[in-house]
Formats: C-alpha cells, structure tokens, sequence
C-alpha cells in the first residue's frame, strides 16, 4: 500500500505522538508526584520554606512517644539514623502499623506544619522483615513490615 | 563439612576460570574443539552446587546451628517446611539457590534437541557467556555471600523465621523469581553467541521455549508476592510501586517486551539486532533487581539492609552492558528488511513492545530517582505511588485497548475482518455506556474496562472465525495468555479505584457501617493455649440488608520468638464480586477494638487472571526436532 520510505515516516510521527504523550505524563507526574527522600538531620538543615511534601526516614524515640489507645493515631519524636540528637516532632492520624514501637525504622510522608518543624504525617510505615539484619550492637533488629 | 562445601564452590571457580580461559584462548584462533571440555564441565559444576545445596538443605533440616545461615533463619520450633524453604529466605541462600537454578539449566541445555542444531562455534561461545555469569555466582557465593559460615561457639537456638514469611505465597514467590531470572541466562548466552557467529534468526526458535518458561516462572512469582501482600500484610492492597516491587517489575516488561518483537522477528525475520539486545537486556534487569534489592542505595519498606554485594553487582552488570552492546553492535551482513506497514500486525507488536519499554524505562528511572536528582539537587526526590499510578496506568490501559484489535491485522496490512472489528468496537461503547450509567465514571478505569471486555471478546470472535486455530495449541496459549490479561485488567481498574475503606474504634455490641455492609463487633476471644503464639481474634458479624452475609476473625498474633511484636491476621469474606477483607489494628484491656474493613470490588480476578495467563502460557511451547 505504502513504500518503505513513507512506512518510516508513520514510524516516526507514531513515535513521537507516543512518546510526547509519555512525556506529557511523566513531567505533570514529576512535578506533582514527587518529594523530597529525606533524612532527618538532613530535613532539619534545609530552609523551612523549601519543605513542603516530604519522605522522612528515621527511627522511633522512646521519649514523647504519645499512642493512641485504639491504635488510630500517634504522637512522637523520629530521630536521624545516624545523628539520634536530631530530632523532629511528628503527628500522625491514621493506622498504626503493628510494628510500630520505639527504635523501630520508619518511614513517614506528609508535610511540615506552617510556621514550626513539626511534622503532619499522612502515612507511616515501618520497615519490612524480608530479612533481618544485625545492628552494630549485634542486637536483632526488630521486625516490622509495610501497613 | 563447612569448610568442604566452600572448598567445593571456591574449587569450581577456579576451575569455571581455567576452561573459560582454555576454550576462550582456542576460540580466538579459530578452534572450536572445547565444546566437550565446556559440556563436562558444566555437569562438574552443577553436581558440586547440588551437593553443597544437599548440604544446605540437610542443615536446615536438622537445624544445625553452627551454620550462621542456619542460625539466622530458623529455630527449633519451626515446622519442618518452613525450615527447608528457609534456604531462600536470606540472601546467601538466595545467590545459592538462584546459582542453582542457572546451573541445572545449563546442564538440561545439553541435552535439548535445540542444543543438538547448533554448529561448534555457537556452543562455544554459548558456554563462554554462560560460564561467565556462574563465575560471577561463584565469585559471590565464595566472597561476600557465604552460605556456609560457621558459628563458634554453637548457640542454642536460632532467631527464627519472620511470622510474615510463613506464609505459603512467601515461600513460592522468592524462587520463582529466582528460577525466572536464571532461565532469561539460557536465552540470553543463546542470544550473543548465535549474533558472535552471524547465525542469523534460527536461535529465536531455539530460545523459545526457555523465554516461555522464564516468563511463566517470573510472571507467576511476581502475582504470588502480590496476592502475599494482600492477604498477609492486612494494609489492603497489593501493590505499592515501591522500589522493591517495582525491580521485578522492570525485566518482566522487557522479557515481555522482548517476546513481542521476537515473534516479528521470527515470522518477518527482521530486527534482529533489537531482539538479541532485548533478551540480554532482560538478563541484565535481573541483576538490576537484585541490585536494586541488596545494595542499600534506595531506601524501601523491604529492609534486607546494605550488603557487600551492592558493588560486585554493579560490576558485573557494567561489564556485561559493555559485551552486550558490543555483540549488537559488531556489523554483520544480516539484511536490513524494509519496515512493515503500521498498522499491521507486525507494526502493531512493534508498538506494544515500545509501550513495555517505556514502561520499563519509566518504571527504571522512577527508581533511581533518588539517586539521578541528587546531580543536581543537594537533597534526594523521590518519586511517591501516585507519580506511577499517573504515568503507568494510562499506559497499561493504552496497551490494553490495542490488544483486541491486533489479531484482526494482516501481516502486511489492513483489516481481515471488517465486521468482527466492528463487533469488539460496538461492544466496548456498549460496555463503556452501561458503566458509566452505573455511575462508574473514571475514565481510566472505565477505558480499562471496556478494553478488558473488547479483549474477550475478540479472543472469543478470533476463535469462531479461524477455524484452524482451534486445534493448534500455540493459539490457545497465546491467546489464553492474553484473556487472563483481561481479567487482571478488570480486576485492577475495579479493586483500585472504586475500593471503600474506614477505620472504626468498636466497644462490643456497636456496629460500623462500611458501602452496603454493616458490621457488628461482638467482641475480642483471647487465645493463650497455643504453643507458638498467643492469639487475640475480634469476632465481626457482617450483614448486608439485615441479612448476615459471614463472620469475620481477625486476628493478631503475638508470636513467643517474636515477643515485642505483634502480627495482624486478616480475614476476608471471598467473593467474585466485592470481597470483604478485616484487619483488628489494636484492642484495650475493656476489649474495645479498632478494626480496619475494606470493600474489594473484583480483586479476585487478578488472582484468577494471572493464573490462567501463567497456566495457558504453556500451550504455546513447541517441540524441536533433533536434527
């Protein structure tokens, strides 16, 4: 029906319909979908105006810790993996994972309050058991899992 | 027998170095006489992995302490079963067990009749690539990821196996990723080493049966993780688009993208070049997952922690990019063939494929993210669920409305069957319309739902119309594959979007009410007797227009090896239409419970889809004949 030069200009014009819609989708999916993967001293060292929606990767602070009864929400203190001084104070509402405790890893995403350094937590998971690994205490790791 | 079974390995590697260096140095004088030196030996090397995994598993039996793996993974109080599907549980098991995979199938490989029509140079650079991604097994296994470590003093008792993991979907699912991944290796040496000898399209018959198979294998195990996750995780869903998930997500789509083009290669013989570097890609993605996995660079929910695997790894696949893209790109005189009209079958297979590397591609990227924003941003972005779920299911859904109307193409061209055509079009308008009268109106799920009807019902017409596919089985598993994909399509743009989920705090005697369904809490039943663990179980009745539709039980564990944690035990009234799934999240001592319950329109047909899909995808094996 068609020589071969014209099918590969229907080649190339599908191409590029396909991959600007791609594009299309994944730069409105760029700009609306992701957030800063942050630690938290390295939360704690950018300019509060920069920190909108973020990914927050800590563990759990025995100190402050505020549990609702019913499992529905949480208050406490994540503090930096490494630097445990850092530390943010975080809100949360919602379903608490049943691994949550304290020295547990998790991860949090949500936004910082106007204004403060606390964090509103949207969701809170804790880290998966896939395997287990020994901290430098030699001490077992507690087990957690994604809620 | 430590320190024999690592002799053992640490033997086969030497060894693996001493014929691969041998049969190299002969083949670039041109001689091909090592093929027997090369098939014994890769039985040498498979009978030494099965032995030490013999010793491996016979550990595990007996709970052999003094085996830090063993140690790790186990306790006394295990079930036997759970004990010896331990071996994959950790990742020195893991490298083992896939090695042994890669290693068995090597040795099958001898004896296929497709081996049996290769020339000598082919064989020879089919082992050399083979032999090269078992030393690096090797490498691994007697480095950084020893299974056979010895513990001193021998403790009395192992740490156990994670409660999530004892779970019949968790303990199929890591091996059948690992035997997926090890049967793209087949293929792929097949792939390289037929393009190194200029044999044209002839190993894309031979490698068939293998991709079919690897495909099967990695298809299932990928469904398996997911059905695990919604029936053992108790968050409701099945899917996260973390980086975890999504790695194993990426060689699937290129092994799917690669069979797509494979078929326009075999019945067009053209693109041969895109096929061989498809195939290898697809190995190469393999490791990436696994990469991705153990290397500690993207932080997941799945912590199997930093490991010093994470740069062999990357070594390995480097180098292995730089061979393949040298073996693609090597001049040979195959005939480049005039392109295809597109819109045509070949030209529509050729789309597909691009939308299942995009996809890929996409999916690659949105995990590295992390690590590809830090150039230029001095803190890591990432990429949350809703970026996949914006950019990925229109592509899934654009992917699934081709789907019914390609086996209605010719291969050069235009429409064999007007009126068919017309048919799948006027039922998914019709589809469409009934739905969104229903008041199903997301255009996404609502395009997903006509595609997935617009592809039963070709598959149906396509079997009504061409007599003569009703008895050539092939058919049957190509387009068997392709209805399964419509029920999972079904299932995803109904369980996704149209789910209703509350959480409730219940002191006994109140109810909740949940879409049409209300449920009434009648109180927590606390269980101690049991050897392992302590159970507390809620016990809801749930009805719908005053009639009790089932009782529900919750439940959470507190398992005594696991003591600081407790495990939730979903529980699900199953249904074909909206399953109804329960999770107790926590309880007081007056026994006031919170509890999470979620409406799961069509969930079920994932399950049942993916099934089929894997199932009847062995139809489409083909004998070869021995030369």
């Amino acid at each position: 029906m068609s020589s071969a030069k014209n099918q590969k200009w229907v080649y190339m014009v599908a191409a590029l319909l396909v991959g600007a819609g791609v594009g299309y989708l994944i730069v409105s999916g760029l700009s609306q979908n992701s957030m800063y993967f942050l630690n938290v001293s390295e939360a704690l060292a950018m300019p509060a105006d920069k920190l909108t929606q973020a990914r927050l990767f800590g563990s759990v602070s025995e100190e402050g810790l505020v549990k609702d009864e019913q499992s529905l929400g949480v208050d406490f203190y994540v503090l930096d993996k490494d630097n445990p001084l850092d530390a943010i104070y975080v809100q949360y509402r919602g379903a608490v994972p049943d691994t949550f405790k304290p020295g547990v890893e998790v991860i949090l995403e949500g936004a910082f309050m106007e204004g403060g350094r606390d964090f509103k937590a949207t969701t809170l998971l804790t880290k998966c058991p896939s395997k287990y690994e020994k901290n430098d205490q030699g001490q077992m790791r507690p087990p957690g899992y994604s809620s | 027998m430590h320190s024999i079974s690592f002799a053992a390995l640490f033997l086969s590697m030497l060894a693996g170095v001493g014929v691969v260096s041998y049969a190299g140095v002969k083949a670039l004088k041109d001689d091909f006489s090592t093929v027997g030196l090369l098939e014994k030996g890769q039985i040498v090397l498979t009978i030494v992995v099965l032995c030490v995994s013999a010793v491996l598993l016979y550990a595990l039996a007996v709970r052999d302490f003094s085996y830090v793996y063993v140690r790790d993974y186990t306790d006394a109080l295990l079930p036997m079963f759970y004990a010896i599907t331990a071996f994959w549980a950790g990742q020195n098991g893991s490298f083992l067990f896939w090695y042994l995979g890669v290693a068995v199938m090597g040795w099958c490989m001898i004896y296929t009749p497709g081996y049996a029509r290769l020339d000598e140079r082919t064989k020879v650079f089919f082992w050399l690539f083979f032999f090269l991604v078992q030393l690096f097994f090797l490498f691994a296994l007697t480095g950084p990821s020893n299974p056979f470590l010895r513990l001193d003093p021998v403790p009395a008792d192992g740490r156990g196996l994670n409660p999530l993991l004892q779970h019949p979907g968790m303990i199929i699912h890591p091996p059948l990723l690992f035997l997926g991944y090890a049967g793209f290796t087949v293929p792929c040496c097949l792939a390289l080493a037929s393009r190194l000898s200029g044999n044209g399209y002839e190993w894309l018959n031979l490698a068939r049966n293998w991709v079919i198979l690897s495909w099967i294998l990695l298809t299932s195990g990928i469904i398996l993780g997911a059905w695990w996750a919604y029936l053992e995780l108790g968050w409701g869903g099945y899917w996260a688009w973390d980086p975890v998930e999504n790695s194993s997500l990426v060689p699937w789509l290129s092994a799917t993208a690669f069979i797509h083009t494979a078929i326009v290669g075999r019945t067009r013989k053209s693109l041969l070049r895109t096929n061989v570097f498809l195939v290898s890609l697809t190995l190469l993605l393999c490791f990436f997952a696994t990469f991705v996995v153990r290397s500690g660079l993207i932080d997941s929910v799945h912590a199997f922690g930093g490991s010093r695997m994470g740069i062999p790894l990357l070594v390995f696949m480097v180098v292995s990019l730089a061979l393949t893209l040298y073996v693609c790109l090597v001049p040979r005189e195959d005939d480049p063939k005039d392109l295809d009209d597109f819109v045509s079958r070949p030209g529509m297979l050729f789309l597909s494929a691009w939308l299942f590397l995009f996809l890929a591609l996409i999916i690659f990227f949105g995990i590295l993210w992390p690590v590809i924003s830090s150039i230029w941003s001095a803190n890591p972005v990432g990429l949350e669920a809703g970026f996949y779920n914006r950019v990925c299911l229109p592509l899934f859904v654009f992917l699934a409305l081709v789907m019914p109307f390609c086996p209605w193409l010719g291969q050069k061209g235009g429409i064999k069957d007007k009126g068919s055509v017309m048919a799948i079009i006027a039922v998914g308008l019709g589809i469409a319309g009934v739905l969104y009268a229903l008041g199903y109106q997301k255009p996404l799920a609502l395009m997903a739902a006509a595609a997935s009807a617009m592809i039963m019902v070709s598959v149906f017409l396509v079997f009504v119309r061409e007599a003569s596919l009703r008895t050539f089985k092939p058919a049957w598993g190509a387009y068997g594959v392709h209805l399964g994909v419509a029920l999972m399509v079904l299932g995803v743009a109904f369980s996704g979007p149209y789910k209703i989920e509350q959480n409730a705090v219940l002191h006994t005697g109140e109810t909740m009410t949940v879409g049409e369904y209300t449920f009434t809490y009648e109180g927590l039943r606390h269980d101690h007797d049991h050897p392992a663990m302590n159970v507390h179980e809620a016990r809801l009745v749930a009805s719908r227009d005053g009639k009790v539709v089932g009782i529900m039980t919750p439940q959470k564990r507190l398992y005594h090896s696991f003591s600081q944690s407790s495990f939730a035990e979903v529980s699900v009234i199953p249904s074909l239409g909206s399953e109804i799934y329960a999770t107790l999240l926590g309880f007081d001592e007056q026994d006031t419970a919170s509890v999470r319950v979620s409406i799961n329109p069509l969930v079920n047909w994932i399950w049942i889809g993916g099934t089929l899909s894997c199932l009847l995808a062995f139809f489409c094996w083909r004998k070869i004949e021995h030369p």
